[in-house]
């Protein structure tokens, strides 16, 4: 009897380590091959001629067009840098430097990778269509409700995810040390 | 207590082994591929301008709503493929994409190419024939080899503004792709 109990319990921690740490790696992926800058994730690897095996799995999972390595980067974000899921019931402000690159894009989508502008309005935020701060800085308010300044309008309700596409950088490709990320602070919420 | 742990240890090796399995074998597994997706546009040997992305649309190949889009699926069983046009001054790239959905090639009109898109695409035996000069290609055409015969080829093509986007959209539409030589060059922007 305490054989069968043993085995069961065997069976259930290999079931729940082996694909609970899949589950992990792909989604998450902190420990297998994710980049983290602040808030910003990215697969430095997605698009190498030779992905790791993790990439690979990742790339088999979104499915999607991804960049080339000579192409540019995406970083994805669905939490503000304190931590905090990104929701579409607060404002958010972006600031800070981007690493170097030709230009850029930000766009918020749902799980689901549709994309929550506005209608009628932009549906992404490109570098430079943006007024600057002095020192060159960007300042990008994000929400649902009216706000100042470079504001990316958003509709709908529940959690979101923020991409920001560099196109054209060598950040985190080993050719550049710059990789100085903007902050996402949460502002007012409703 | 000893017997306990042993049992737990090996649920975890168990789990550790079921975790490589299931990384391993998921692009394998997965039933709905990029080049699924991609085969559905019917671009085999043409450009095809992929639908641009509205906000609220499911965007199943993670297009980014600023870019044009340019694709075309080519077979280099057939004989060398080639990409030939000329295009608006303005960011663009090129990528190509094997059956995994891995970008095994990708550059950016930012390398010293300008506005004359000029690509070859050869697998190992044509590039072979190439260098023992038994094949022909036009003076300034960048020679890719492709480790795969299958491949589909992305423009990423990014209009300086809205306003433009049609005129650039046809300019993408109107470059050749497919296997058969481009007998002349276009001529240089004036």
């Amino acid at each position: 009897m305490r054989f069968v109990l043993y085995l069961l319990m065997m069976i259930a921690i290999a079931l729940g380590v082996g694909f609970g740490s899949s589950y992990y790696a792909l989604t998450d992926g902190r420990l297998f091959g994710v980049v983290r800058a602040g808030p910003w994730t990215a697969w430095p690897d997605i698009g190498s001629s030779a992905p790791n095996p993790y990439t690979r799995a990742h790339l088999a999972r979104e499915a999607t067009l991804q960049l080339g390595q000579a192409e540019g980067l995406q970083f994805t974000a669905t939490t503000d840098s304190a931590g905090e899921p990104l929701t579409l019931a607060c404002g958010y402000r972006i600031e800070g430097k981007t690493p170097l690159a030709s230009f850029w894009t930000l766009v918020a989508v749902d799980r689901d990778g549709r994309n929550l502008a506005a209608p009628d309005s932009d549906p992404d935020i490109r570098s430079s269509e943006i007024a600057r701060t002095n020192d060159g800085a960007l300042l990008i308010n994000i929400g649902t409700r009216l706000m100042p300044q470079n504001w990316l309008e958003l509709r709908g309700q529940g959690p979101f995810t923020l991409k920001l596409t560099l196109y054209d950088t060598a950040v985190f490709s080993g050719f550049s040390s710059d990789e100085s990320m903007p902050a996402i602070i949460r502002e007012s919420c409703a | 207590m000893m017997r306990l742990l042993l049992w737990v240890v090996s649920g975890l090796v168990l789990g550790g082994i079921i975790h490589l399995v299931v990384i391993l074998t998921l692009p394998r597994l997965a039933e709905e591929t990029l080049w699924g997706r991609l085969t559905a546009y019917e671009a085999t040997n043409k450009m095809v301008i992929l639908p641009a992305v509205a906000a609220g649309e499911p965007n199943p190949l993670g297009l980014d709503p600023d870019l044009i889009y340019g694709l075309c699926q080519v077979d280099l069983s057939e004989g060398p493929a080639y990409l030939s046009g000329q295009l608006p001054d303005a960011f663009w790239s090129v990528a190509l994409f094997n059956e995994a959905g891995v970008v095994t090639y990708s550059t950016t009109n930012r390398d010293g190419i300008g506005q004359i898109l000029q690509i070859g695409i050869f697998n190992a035996a044509q590039t072979r024939l190439l260098a023992q000069q038994q094949l022909d290609v036009a003076e300034g055409v960048l020679v890719v080899e492709a480790p795969d015969d299958a491949l589909a080829v992305l423009v990423r093509f990014a209009p300086p503004h809205d306003a433009m986007r049609a005129r650039f959209a046809q300019a993408l539409a109107n470059t050749t792709c497919g296997p058969r030589a481009q007998d002349s060059v276009p001529a240089p922007a004036q």
